[in-house]
């Protein structure tokens, strides 16, 4: 299958920016992050020791209303426990993501946000990572659809997700732990702990269960994304410092 | 650890304003010389939820509505009904020809592989229908966080960004679990040729207008959608609105009666019954009940500088030492105002139960990595606990 | 070191790229943390006490001198002041006391005394018009949210402008380029002349070639603001002065567009000299 595609810093003037595609759900997202940023003086942000994470997502035709009120929530949930907002010069500060959905699907009043979760929240980590921000890890992301015959499907698209039984987006840190998960519609625990394991799989490389059939999975489903992440990072770097890779 | 507990010179409401983590910290984690169990400072068990009342149809002037007490957050839940006619809907025509087809598509593929268990009717009407209360929008929930319902809210500001999301989570938890029937939510007008005395009141020229139709459809047409705006009000916020305001949208809709409306041919309008005898409740799909957990930790305060973040493998070592007695967190259900200033991380589970078996509807964790699978079971069962002490509360209101 | 070491937060850095030998202590550079061993592995296993990690990604460099680590991590963000960088920096408006200049267009005006100049007393005060360019360096840059950056062009313990050449820029031109490009310059523009390298100095060989080709026209001056700023002049070049300004900034931001390397610089210097008819 084809995998998602990233670049960092498309954006010149923003601290940091990256773009990411995501062919399979179709989702095209743009994200800027600007950070430190003085915040005006307000009484939810008066946190004395640490950052305020701000995230907007701005959808493609539409102004912003309650579901992206919702989403926004949940990206601050995740990013926010992974900044470490307490470093020099971020204190009493504004770290404000802007993610703007530039094309693919739109998503409707009362919809649900998951197909395109997973790209919203690589784009605010690839962001982060071309602002450096810092951070205690990364993590990644991923859409699995589960259909009345209990057939698991990798980031579906928008149809696909229309006719499922349940879907289920999960987030791992680079570390191993599970850091989301938003699943809606019917299912029970064995399922869920099936699309837990698959998605291990796909952001890692690896399924947790017995190691024979790794390679399987590992076919199946292409690289993990947490190496393309680490791919779209190394990338930019070579770019940004050949000279200095160049003449070593 | 055993040191947490000095002398206090201080009353305890100062101590737990003062060094709130700390405060509570104390309380779950007593002294392991003195046997205590560990207990909230609120004086629950970490998995207790607070004492839950509902009392429904409060509101006079809505078609249903329920107040929902949890501890001291109040949630009022009121459904008001509205009448849209297709008329009125600028796509009507168009999407009710095309999504017939689509959903003709869609119904196959449902048809093979439902389970046999379910109910007939209800896959009969399944495919079509939950698509127009979508697609035309008839459940119109809002949630309110109004004025001094907890200090932070002052008059004239908009929408809070919590208020719009919990709308949000409403209304996508409306449509997922399918709650109502869209079959409820019709107004239909059967071509009179079908009865005899009814045939009489025409005269000829609707007859043949009638007759254009019914070349087009066989059984009769809807006319009209009624279309619930479901409108919640917390009076009162001490934390976890979301399982109050769902519960009370639950206890609304269970409340809600719709008059009996028909089309009036003569003047070509959607007309009311108000003989109160006549109306009728909606019939609900199941009673998903919602249950919301945050997680308290206990090193939180410790990462003044450095959040050390453990290996998901090292997270396995202090589990182990969890259960020699050293808990570095604790999951606590139902979180008061207190509580959910001091975690960050939170779950909610949604579940239902279908002929004694425990369906999960909504699953959703976030704001850290305390909670993974074996802890997810775990809120699952308390959470299909949580289920029958609801389904009592809201079955005597 | 044949490849660097790339690193994403979160990553350890493998011991065996940590400066071994030395007995002074390791010095953390930006990107870097120390995250002492979580409580649960017990201190009996053999594993060192302490880890570091990163918390930004970049590529990881140790300087053996210094004995520091750190992560250049991506080079062309906003900047940020840091006490002691020399920046380019614009007056916007004068208060009796202050010049308030520009020195980033997103972040708020920074602060400069009207006093920190060399000489400067209350009586000869420098006269600095709304646009004119300074050549400062940080002085501050206070604590918390709202703090002011102060800038001097003094050495406050001697009075003298120093390093020298701090103070009012006056003519020549002045060039947007990215913060990486920037620093590149700085260490270039100080090394040269003391090292002659194959590949000059931080991968640019620009500023020798130019230095060499104008020399007839008389030289050229150039100053380096970490806020990717380069001011360039060639006053002494007569007729050619302002064409050959130009032709420096075009050299400048082309090589920082487009990455060249030092064989490139060199090709693209003589074209442009060309392009521009400056006799060399």
């Amino acid at each position: 299958m084809v995998g998602p595609t990233a670049s960092l810093s498309p954006l010149v003037r923003a601290d940091g920016s990256a773009s990411y595609q995501c062919p399979s759900t179709g989702s095209n997202i743009l994200g800027s992050v600007n950070a430190p940023v003085e915040l005006p003086g307000r009484r939810d942000a008066l946190k004395p020791e640490d950052a305020t994470v701000e995230v907007f997502v701005k959808p493609g035709t539409a102004p912003a209303s309650v579901g992206e009120r919702y989403v926004e929530g949940i990206i601050r949930g995740v990013v926010g426990r992974l900044i470490l907002g307490r470093e020099r010069g971020y204190q009493r500060r504004g770290v404000v993501i802007t993610l703007a959905i530039v094309g693919g699907e739109n998503v409707s009043r009362g919809d649900s946000y998951l197909t395109l979760l997973p790209a919203l929240l690589h784009t605010a980590l690839l962001a982060l990572l071309s602002a450096s921000v810092p951070l205690s890890m990364t993590f990644s992301a991923t859409v699995l659809s589960v259909d009345a015959a209990g057939k698991i499907t990798r980031e579906p698209s928008a149809e696909d997700a229309a006719a499922a039984k349940s879907l289920h987006v999960l987030a791992f840190s680079s570390k191993g732990h599970l850091l989301l998960n938003e699943s809606q519609g019917a299912f029970d625990f064995d399922t869920w702990e099936r699309v837990r394991e698959r998605a291990s799989a796909i952001c890692h490389g690896t399924s947790v269960g017995e190691d024979g059939d790794v390679a399987m999975v590992e076919s199946a489903d292409g690289q993990p994304l947490e190496g393309t992440i680490r791919e779209t990072v190394e990338d930019q770097v070579h770019r940004d410092y050949s000279w200095k890779i160049d003449a070593a | 650890m055993a040191s947490t507990a000095p002398s206090l010179t201080l009353p305890p409401s100062q101590f737990a304003r003062l060094q709130p983590h700390a405060y509570l910290l104390a309380h779950l984690s007593p002294p392991a010389s003195s046997n205590q169990p560990s207990i909230r400072a609120n004086g629950r068990a970490p998995s207790q939820f607070r004492t839950t009342y509902a009392n429904t149809g409060s509101l006079t002037h809505t078609n249903g509505s329920a107040v929902v007490r949890v501890g001291d957050t109040t949630a009022v839940c009121g459904v008001r009904a509205e009448i849209l006619p297709t008329d009125d809907i600028a796509s009507w025509s168009v999407s009710h020809s095309s999504s017939s087809n689509t959903n003709k598509r869609r119904k196959i593929i449902k048809s093979e592989n439902e389970e046999e268990e379910e109910e007939e009717e209800e896959e009969e009407e399944d495919p079509n229908e939950e698509s127009h209360i979508q697609d035309l929008n008839l459940l119109v929930p809002n949630l309110s966080l109004s004025t001094g319902c907890a200090p932070g809210f002052i008059p004239g500001a908009p929408p809070s960004a919590l208020a719009q999301s919990l709308s949000h989570q409403i209304l996508n938890l409306l449509h997922t679990t399918r709650l109502v029937r869209a079959e409820d939510l019709r107004v239909w007008y059967q071509p009179p040729s079908l009865g005899g005395e009814e045939l009489e009141r025409h005269n000829a020229e609707e007859q043949m207008d009638v007759d254009v139709d019914e070349a087009a459809r066989k059984d009769g047409e809807v006319k009209a959608f009624w279309v619930l705006y479901i409108d919640i009000m917390i009076v009162s916020m001490a934390g976890n609105p979301f399982d109050a305001a769902w519960a009370a949208v639950l206890a609304a809709l269970r409340d809600t009666k719709l008059p009996r409306a028909w089309w009036d041919v003569d003047n070509e309008m959607v007309v009311c019954s108000d003989v109160v005898g006549e109306a009728r409740k909606l019939t609900l799909r199941g009673l998903p009940v919602a249950s919301s957990f945050a997680v308290f930790e206990a090193d939180a305060a410790a990462g003044w500088r450095a959040v050390i973040v453990p290996d998901a493998e090292e997270e396995r070592l202090i589990e182990e030492g969890d259960r020699k007695g050293i808990q570095r967190r604790w999951v606590l259900a139902d979180p008061d105002g207190y509580e959910e200033g001091l975690s960050q991380e939170r779950a909610c589970v949604v579940v239902d139960k279908v002929r004694g078996k425990t369906v999960i509807v909504k699953m959703e964790k976030n704001g850290g990595w305390a909670l993974d699978g074996k802890e997810l079971k775990g809120l699952v069962d308390v959470s299909e606990r949580r289920w029958e002490e609801v389904k009592t509360i809201l079955e005597q209101c | 070191m044949s490849s660097p070491l790339i690193l994403l937060p979160g990553d350890e850095i493998p011991s065996e790229y940590l400066p071994s030998s030395s007995s002074a202590p390791l010095r953390l550079g930006p990107g870097l943390r120390l995250l002492s061993q979580p409580p649960s592995s017990k201190p009996t296993s053999s594993t060192p006490s302490h880890v570091l990690t990163a918390t930004q990604a970049g590529i990881f460099t140790t300087d053996a001198k210094k004995n520091a680590v750190s992560i250049l991590s991506s080079p062309n963000r906003r900047y940020i002041p840091v006490v002691n960088d020399l920046v380019i920096a614009q007056v916007h408006h004068s208060s009796p006391d202050y010049f308030h200049c520009m020195v980033t267009p997103q972040a708020p005006h920074v602060v400069l005394g009207q006093l920190a100049f060399e000489g400067a007393t209350k009586k000869t005060r420098p006269m600095l018009k709304q646009g004119d360019l300074v050549y400062a360096r940080v002085l501050s840059v206070g604590l918390g949210a709202g703090a002011e950056v102060e800038l001097t062009c003094v050495n406050p313990a001697t009075g003298k402008a120093e390093p020298g050449g701090l103070g009012h820029l006056t003519g020549g031109m002045v060039f947007d380029i990215s913060n990486g490009m920037a620093v590149r310059l700085m260490r270039a523009s100080s090394a040269s002349g003391q090292q002659q390298q194959e590949d000059g100095v931080a991968g640019l060989v620009v500023l020798d070639e130019l230095g060499k080709k104008l020399e007839k026209v008389g030289g050229f001056e150039i100053a380096v603001g970490r806020n990717g700023k380069v001011w360039v002049d060639c006053s002494n070049g007569g007729d050619v002065a302002v064409k050959a300004t130009v032709a420096i900034g075009r050299c400048l931001t082309t090589i920082d567009q487009h990455d060249l390397v030092p064989a490139d610089q060199k090709k693209l210097v003589s074209r442009i000299l060309r392009e521009m008819k400056i006799e060399v």
